[in-house]
C-alpha cells in the first residue's frame, strides 16, 4: 500500500519567504495547497487493512499442498474416568434492572395484544424478590463421553403464542425432533438462522425440525411476519445445556465425574465477544470468553454457589 | 522530491510578481503530480473488517487470518485453488487478473471487466458502484445464494448460477451476459463459487478465534489438518453436495383447470397455511410486512444497534464505527415482491416459482412452504401469482388503474 505524507505542507509553508507572502502570493499559495491536499487523498478512509508478509504466505502455501494429512491420534484421551456428577448455580443481577421496554406491535394486534395488552422486551428478566437472572445459558465445550439416557418418545416442543415464544431460550440435542408449533390463530413463520429452518407454520399447527449441527452459541430465532418476536435456541451433541430459571437457578445433571470439564455461559444481553458471559471468579478460572472449569466427582452434586452478575456487563 | 523552495526565489526583489506566482503555482502542481499514490498496487483481496471488528480481532490475529486465507486462496491475480477445492485453477486464471488478452481472441480477466465494479475485486458487493444499486450487489463471502433449485439452505448448482449469468435478473442491475461464450460463463461461474468459498473460509476462520482453547493463546493452528482438513471441508463439503440436492418437483397435474386451480391458489395465498398476504400485501403489491431486514442487511444493522453502541470500550465503538463507513453499505429494508408486475428475479418459468414457494428464498425472509403446503396446493399458487399481473379487479379495487404498467 502507498502511503500519503500529509506533512510536507508545514514545511513547505515555513520555507516560502515571508516577503513573497506579503506581496499577495498567498492566495495562489492557498489555492495550490488545497491542490496538493485534495490530488494526496490516496486513503479511502477506510480501516487500515493487515499488511502480510509474502514469504510465510509462501511457507504455508507449501505446508499446505505438500504435507500429506499429519499423524493424527493422541488428541483423543479416551473416556477414562467413570460415575456421573450434577452441576448446579445460581445466578443473580448486581443492580436494578430498567423497566422492560414494550415492544411495537404493528401486526395481527388483535390477536399479539389482546385485551391490549403489551409484549415487553425480554432480554433481561430478573426476579424481583430474590433477583435471579434467568434464561443465561451454561453448557459444557467438550464432553469426553456422554450418559445414555432413553430416547424421548416424544418431540420436544418449541410453542408460540400471543405472538411470542414461549420459551425466550431452548435447549435440545443435535437429532432430538423438535415440534415447532403455533399455538396462535394466525400464521407464522418460523426462522432458525444459522440452520435450514425457515418454515411457515399455520395457525394451531407444528412442523418437525431436527437439528443437524451444533451451534456454537445459542442462536436467534425470529418470525419474519412478526419481526418482534425472538427467542434463542442452542443445539448440543450431548445435550449439557442449563438453562437458568426465573430464579436463576440452573442444574445440568449425569455430567462424567472425575475430569476437569470446560464451560461456555452465555446470555443475550452480554457484552462480552459473542454474547458470552465473563464474571470474576478466579476460583473457577473464569475468562473474559466466559468459560469456567470445574471438576466433579461421581455421584457428587457441585454446587458453584450464587454468581453476581454486574449490570455492566449485560450493557448496564 | 527536489522541489528546492529556493528555486522559486528572486534574487531582485519585487518586479516579476506574476512570474513569481506561475512558478510557485508550477511547482505546487508538479508536487501535486509527484505527492499522487504512485504506481497502482496489485489487486488486492480485503480482509472482511466486519466479522474481524464483530470478533475484536487484535491485530495480529488479523494478519494471521489474512496470511493463512492467503495461503489457501492467493490473490485476485494468482488465485489458487488447493486440490479440495474441488475448483478447476484453469477457469479461475480465465476469469481472474487484470483485463489482458495473450492470444489473439482470447481475453483474460473476464470478472474484472464484467463483475468487480459492482460486486468488488474480493466478491464483498463493495465494489465502486454498489452504493449506487437497489438492491445491492450480492456479496458472496457468507455462501448465500437465492435463485436456486435447491433446498433452502443449500448451496446453489452450477447449473443455477451459470442460469442467473445468461438470463441476468430481472428487475435488478443485474445484466444477461448471454453474449459471452459458454467457455467464458463457465468461468465466471467457477470464480463465483471461488470468492464465496474463499469468503466463508474466511468468516470461519475469523469465528475459529473465538472458539480457541485458552492455551492457544489466540492463535489459530497453522496445520494442514484444521485450515484444510476442518475450516475448508465444512464450506467445500456444503458446495459439493448441492449438485446432488435438487428439490424434487411433481409434475404438475396434468388434468388441472386452471380457472379452478387460480381460485385455489388465491385462497391459499390470503389463508393462514400459505400466508403470502402477510408480506406480499392484501393487494400483492408487496406493501405488507416490510420492516424486516434479509441476513445481509440484518447482519449490519445488529451490531450497529446493539453491540457497537452498548460497548464500554470507547476505542473500540469508534473503529466499530469506521468500519460500518467504510466496509457496509447503508443498511435497507426488504422489499417484498410487487406479484402485480411479472418480473420474477429467480426466472419466470413456473418450476422456479415452484422453487421459491417451496424452499423460500435463502438470506431473505421468505420462508418455506415445504412441509405445510402440499405439492399440489404449491402449483395452485404458481398459478395464481403468475395470473396476478393480469387480474384486473378483485382485491386491487375499482380506484386503480387498469392496467397493470400504468399502476407504478
Amino acid at each position: 500500500m502507498p502511503t500519503c505524507s500529509r506533512n510536507k505542507r508545514s514545511a513547505w509553508t515555513a520555507d516560502v519567504p515571508l516577503a513573497a507572502l506579503r506581496r499577495g502570493l498567498l492566495p495562489s499559495l492557498g489555492l495550490g495547497l488545497i491542490f496538493v491536499a485534495v490530488g494526496s487523498g490516496c486513503s479511502d478512509g477506510r480501516v487500515r487493512q493487515p499488511v502480510v508478509d509474502g514469504g510465510a504466505v509462501e511457507k504455508l502455501r507449501t505446508e499446505l499442498v505438500s504435507s500429506t494429512a499429519a499423524a493424527e491420534g493422541g488428541e483423543d484421551e479416551g473416556a477414562t474416568g467413570i460415575g456421573w456428577g450434577t452441576l448446579k448455580g445460581r445466578f443473580v443481577f448486581a443492580g436494578t434492572p430498567a423497566d422492560a421496554k414494550a415492544l411495537s406491535v404493528d401486526k395481527d394486534t388483535e390477536v399479539c395484544s389482546k385485551d391490549g395488552g403489551k409484549l415487553l422486551d425480554r432480554s433481561l428478566l430478573v426476579d424481583s424478590s430474590t433477583k435471579g437472572l434467568a434464561n443465561v445459558v451454561v453448557f459444557v465445550r467438550k464432553s469426553s463421553r456422554v450418559k445414555e439416557s432413553a430416547p424421548a418418545d416424544a418431540p420436544l416442543v418449541f410453542d408460540q403464542k400471543q405472538c411470542e415464544f414461549i420459551t425466550p431460550v431452548f435447549a435440545a440435542r443435535v437429532g432430538q425432533e423438535i415440534d415447532v408449533h403455533n399455538s396462535d390463530p394466525v400464521g407464522h413463520n418460523t426462522n432458525i438462522s444459522g440452520t435450514s429452518f425457515n418454515q411457515l407454520i399455520p395457525a394451531g399447527n407444528g412442523t418437525l425440525f431436527k437439528p443437524a449441527a451444533e451451534t456454537a452459541m445459542p442462536t436467534a430465532v425470529t418470525c419474519n411476519i412478526h419481526p418482534w418476536m425472538k427467542a434463542y435456541i442452542v443445539f448440543r451433541k450431548d445435550g449439557y445445556v442449563g438453562v437458568s430459571a426465573a430464579d436463576g437457578s440452573f442444574t445440568i445433571p449425569d455430567l462424567p465425574a472425575g475430569e476437569l470439564l470446560e464451560f461456555q455461559v452465555w446470555h443475550e444481553r452480554s457484552t462480552g465477544p459473542n454474547q458470552a458471559l465473563g464474571l470474576a471468579r478466579p476460583d473457577l478460572n473464569w475468562t473474559p470468553k466466559g468459560r469456567f472449569q470445574v471438576k466433579i466427582e461421581a455421584d457428587e452434586v457441585k454446587d458453584i454457589g450464587t454468581l453476581e452478575v454486574p449490570a455492566a456487563a449485560l450493557g448496564g | 522530491m527536489n522541489n528546492n523552495p529556493a528555486d522559486v526565489r528572486h534574487p531582485r526583489g519585487p518586479r516579476p510578481v506574476w512570474g513569481m506566482k506561475l512558478l510557485v503555482l508550477l511547482v505546487l502542481l508538479v508536487m501535486f503530480a509527484a505527492s499522487g499514490c504512485g504506481a497502482t498496487p496489485p489487486a488486492w483481496f480485503r480482509l472482511n473488517m466486519v466479522e474481524a471488528t464483530k470478533q475484536k480481532l487484535t491485530p495480529e490475529q488479523e494478519r494471521q487470518v489474512a496470511t493463512v486465507i492467503s495461503a489457501m486462496f492467493g490473490t485476485p491475480d494468482n488465485p489458487v485453488a488447493l486440490p479440495e477445492t474441488g475448483l478447476d485453477e484453469a477457469k479461475l486464471r480465465l476469469a481472474a487478473g487484470p483485463v489482458r488478452s495473450d492470444i489473439v481472441g482470447r481475453k483474460n480477466g473476464l470478472y474484472r471487466e464484467h463483475c468487480a465494479h459492482c460486486h468488488g475485486v474480493t466478491g464483498d458487493a463493495l465494489g465502486p458502484t454498489a452504493a449506487f444499486l437497489n438492491p445491492y450487489p450480492r456479496d458472496y463471502r457468507p455462501g448465500i445464494f437465492k435463485f436456486k433449485s435447491t433446498e433452502r439452505a443449500d448451496k446453489p448448482t452450477h447449473a443455477d448460477l451459470t442460469r442467473v449469468l445468461k438470463k441476468g435478473i430481472p428487475g435488478t442491475s443485474m445484466p444477461s451476459f448471454a453474449l459471452l461464450s459458454e467457455t467464458q460463463i463457465d468461468a465466471l461461474v467457477e470464480y463465483v463459487k471461488y470468492l464465496s468459498i474463499r469468503g466463508e473460509t474466511e468468516i470461519g476462520l475469523i469465528r475459529a478465534i473465538f472458539e480457541l482453547d485458552e492455551e492457544a493463546e489466540g492463535k489459530l493452528p497453522e496445520t494442514r489438518e484444521f485450515l484444510v482438513g476442518e475450516r475448508l471441508a465444512e464450506v467445500v463439503e456444503k458446495w459439493k453436495a448441492a449438485d446432488t440436492a435438487l428439490i424434487d418437483v411433481p409434475e404438475m397435474p396434468a388434468d388441472i383447470d386452471l380457472v379452478e386451480s387460480i381460485a385455489k391458489g388465491r385462497e391459499l395465498f390470503y389463508g393462514d397455511k400459505a400466508n403470502c398476504v402477510k408480506c406480499h400485501g392484501p393487494t400483492a403489491l408487496g406493501d405488507g410486512q416490510a420492516n424486516d431486514y434479509d441476513d445481509w442487511n440484518k447482519y449490519v444493522v445488529e451490531w450497529t444497534s446493539k453491540e457497537v453502541n452498548g460497548d464500554a470500550d470507547k476505542q473500540w465503538v469508534n473503529r466499530a464505527h469506521r468500519v460500518l463507513d467504510g466496509d457496509t453499505l447503508e443498511p435497507r429494508t426488504i422489499q417484498p415482491r410487487n406479484l402485480r408486475r411479472g418480473i420474477y428475479r429467480g426466472g419466470r418459468r413456473p418450476l422456479d416459482l415452484y422453487y421459491r414457494i417451496h424452499a423460500g428464498i435463502n438470506g431473505a425472509p421468505m420462508p418455506g412452504a415445504k412441509g405445510t403446503v402440499p405439492p399440489e396446493d404449491i402449483w395452485h399458487i404458481v398459478n395464481y401469482v403468475q395470473s396476478l399481473p393480469y387480474e384486473l379487479d378483485g382485491e386491487l379495487g375499482a380506484d386503480r388503474p387498469m392496467v397493470a404498467r400504468d399502476r407504478f
